[in-house]
């Protein structure tokens, strides 16, 4: 009886299991099943699981090469790589600086950089706008590199902050004690160490820019300038009415770099996601 | 020997203002700047037609404070923070007590779950009106199946749309809570569940003496965090419902959005969004108190 029990609760421990798999994962895979549906065959309820290769062929050409998403993928890839190559340049030194340096004010400086990252963007998106005019920049790719640059660091910083704290601090004395200088010591030395922290806090600037719109809505007008998110929200907001196959598609286009990139960082999610505060 | 520590200790000085100051700067420039000039726009307002910035003092602040849907957008958004954060805390916390049992296959049920909050909203907005779609959508034909039929239509019925949008919000950010009380959860010392069980605790009892006292700073921070975010959230109310039927939707975040973007209130947009930093700020304040001791060693 008791090992009734248990292989009855074990059961019931894998069901609920499944569940939440399904859950998790169901509403990310019907959005792929509508990607491959004709349009007409949209209604169907529930919807048919054999994909006809042709009509998956038609709807991804339209969405990358008719509403060019192929270009607006391109242009995300440019700026999100300059942003974070930028953010990590900045960054990286600074995060140092707080975590190891004896600074007056320095956990003030470190709270302060953290409380940029829960401002409304809602708050900054006129001023930006008008900033970025006033430098001429104003529908233009640096145009939201700087402000995409200035949302980046806070995090970039935070997530740092807390891979640097994770090496004794004798690796760096040692590092003194030889003579080397602080720059030299993080370059040749720290830098190498908090690799994983590089990747990690990189990755969750890209993913950031990948889900910004609000900003680069006020930003950017032009078409061949818009970054994916900037395009989707013109595109499949709820306000515009749109071919249900299509706007599945465009949909599975924008998740798709966001899929792998979160599968690159699996095991420094948890650090990444709370900004390097939770340990 | 004074002269040589005295040079370098300058030098030290020098190298940390190198390491931070560019940071610092550019923090500076494009995030507390904007900010402050924020705060000096919403004493103005905007004429479009002009091209003119007119001074209003604090008129435009006075017109929040007797606008209708100002106190409908302070009602929706304090709903949907305080709703969602209750389910997402409880499901986040009942979830991480789940994985602590250590399934087979759990592990890549937990990279499931981490996918919903790295996902672009407006992506997620779509995804649910599919899903909720009167004529097609597959939750009413699976609710149909355990035997609920003529289902509210979600996302029209002005009754239905803020909990639908709630519902999704869960969906999306409820393994963030998980994930933060999960990660202290597995850094607890074994020793003492195993004490207790020895002790012939049930389970029950476990969880509710041990565990949850034990993961509960780690909880409070986590819903602190989800709070803030979900308050200035606008994005997921754009891709979903943008802000309707009616106001039924409409969050401050998105009352600001609207006036500023749609309408070129530009000081109106401001002054609502300060409000919203002021409220965001107090926020991160009472958060400060529960961020963990970071150098533990």
């Amino acid at each position: 009886m008791p090992i009734l029990t248990r292989i009855f609760k074990r059961s019931i421990s894998y069901l609920t299991l499944i569940i939440i798999a399904l859950v998790g994962i169901f509403p990310i895979a019907y959005l792929f099943l509508l990607s491959t549906k004709r349009r007409i065959d949209i209604g169907d309820v529930p919807p048919s699981l054999k994909i006809e290769w042709a009509v998956v062929v038609e709807n991804y050409k339209e969405v990358l090469f008719d509403r060019s998403y192929i270009s607006s993928t391109v242009n995300t890839l440019t700026i999100t790589s300059v942003v974070v190559i930028i953010s990590l340049i900045i960054g990286t030194p600074a995060a140092y600086a707080l975590s190891r340096l004896k600074i007056k004010g320095s956990e003030r400086i470190s709270s302060t950089i953290l409380s940029l990252r829960f401002m409304p963007p809602v708050a900054v998106a006129i001023p930006i706008l008008l900033s970025m005019r006033f430098l001429h920049v104003a529908n233009n790719r640096i145009g939201l590199i700087i402000p995409y640059v200035a949302f980046s660091l806070p995090l970039v910083i935070w997530i740092l902050i807390g891979f640097f704290d994770e090496i004794p601090t004798e690796i760096d004395e040692a590092a003194e004690i030889d003579g080397a200088s602080k720059w030299r010591t993080l370059m040749q030395v720290l830098i190498p160490l908090v690799r994983p922290g590089i990747v990690v806090a990189g990755i969750f600037a890209a993913i950031f820019i990948w889900n910004e719109f609000l900003v680069g809505m006020y930003v950017i007008d032009s078409e061949s300038l818009k970054t994916v998110p900037i395009a989707d929200a013109g595109l499949i907001s709820a306000q515009r009415p749109i071919d249900w196959n299509v706007a599945a598609t465009v949909g599975v286009v924008t998740l798709i770099p966001l899929l792998i990139g979160s599968m690159a960082i699996q095991k420094h999610i948890v650090q990444g996601i709370t900004a390097g505060a939770v340990k | 020997m004074n002269k040589i520590s005295n040079s370098k200790s300058f030098l030290l000085r020098h190298e940390t203002k190198t390491l931070i100051g560019p940071a610092i700067v550019y923090l500076g420039l494009f995030s507390v700047f904007p900010l402050l000039y924020s705060l000096g726009i919403s004493f103005f307002e905007f004429d479009r037609v002009a091209g003119k910035w007119n001074f209003l003092g604090l008129g435009n602040y006075k017109e929040i404070l007797s606008d209708k849907t100002f106190w409908s957008a302070i009602v929706v958004t304090a709903v949907m923070v305080g709703v969602a954060l209750i389910v997402e805390v409880v499901a986040g916390v009942s979830l991480a007590i789940f994985f602590g049992q250590k399934l087979k296959g759990s592990k890549f049920v937990r990279a499931i779950l981490i996918t919903p909050m790295i996902l672009n909203p407006v992506v997620v907005g779509l995804m649910w009106r599919a899903l909720l779609n009167p004529q097609w959508g597959l939750f009413n034909w699976f609710i149909g199946l355990i035997g609920i039929d003529n289902p509210p239509i979600w996302l029209a019925d002005p009754k239905w749309t803020l909990w639908t949008l709630i519902f999704v919000d869960i969906w999306q950010w409820t393994p963030f809570i998980f994930v933060v009380v999960f990660a202290r959860y597995q850094a607890l010392p074994t020793d003492v569940f195993e004490s207790a069980r020895v002790d012939g605790a049930s389970p029950l009892k476990i969880i509710r003496y041990i565990t949850l006292p034990l993961v509960s700073s780690a909880v409070v921070f986590a819903a602190i965090f989800r709070g803030i975010d979900s308050f200035r959230t606008f994005d997921l109310v754009y891709g979903l419902t943008f802000g309707g039927p009616g106001r039924s939707t409409t969050t401050l975040s998105f009352y600001s959005f609207e006036n500023g973007f749609v309408y070129y209130r530009y000081g109106f947009s401001s002054a609502l969004s300060y409000i919203m930093v002021i409220m965001a700020t107090i926020g991160f304040t009472v958060l400060l108190k529960w961020i963990p001791v970071r150098r533990t060693h």
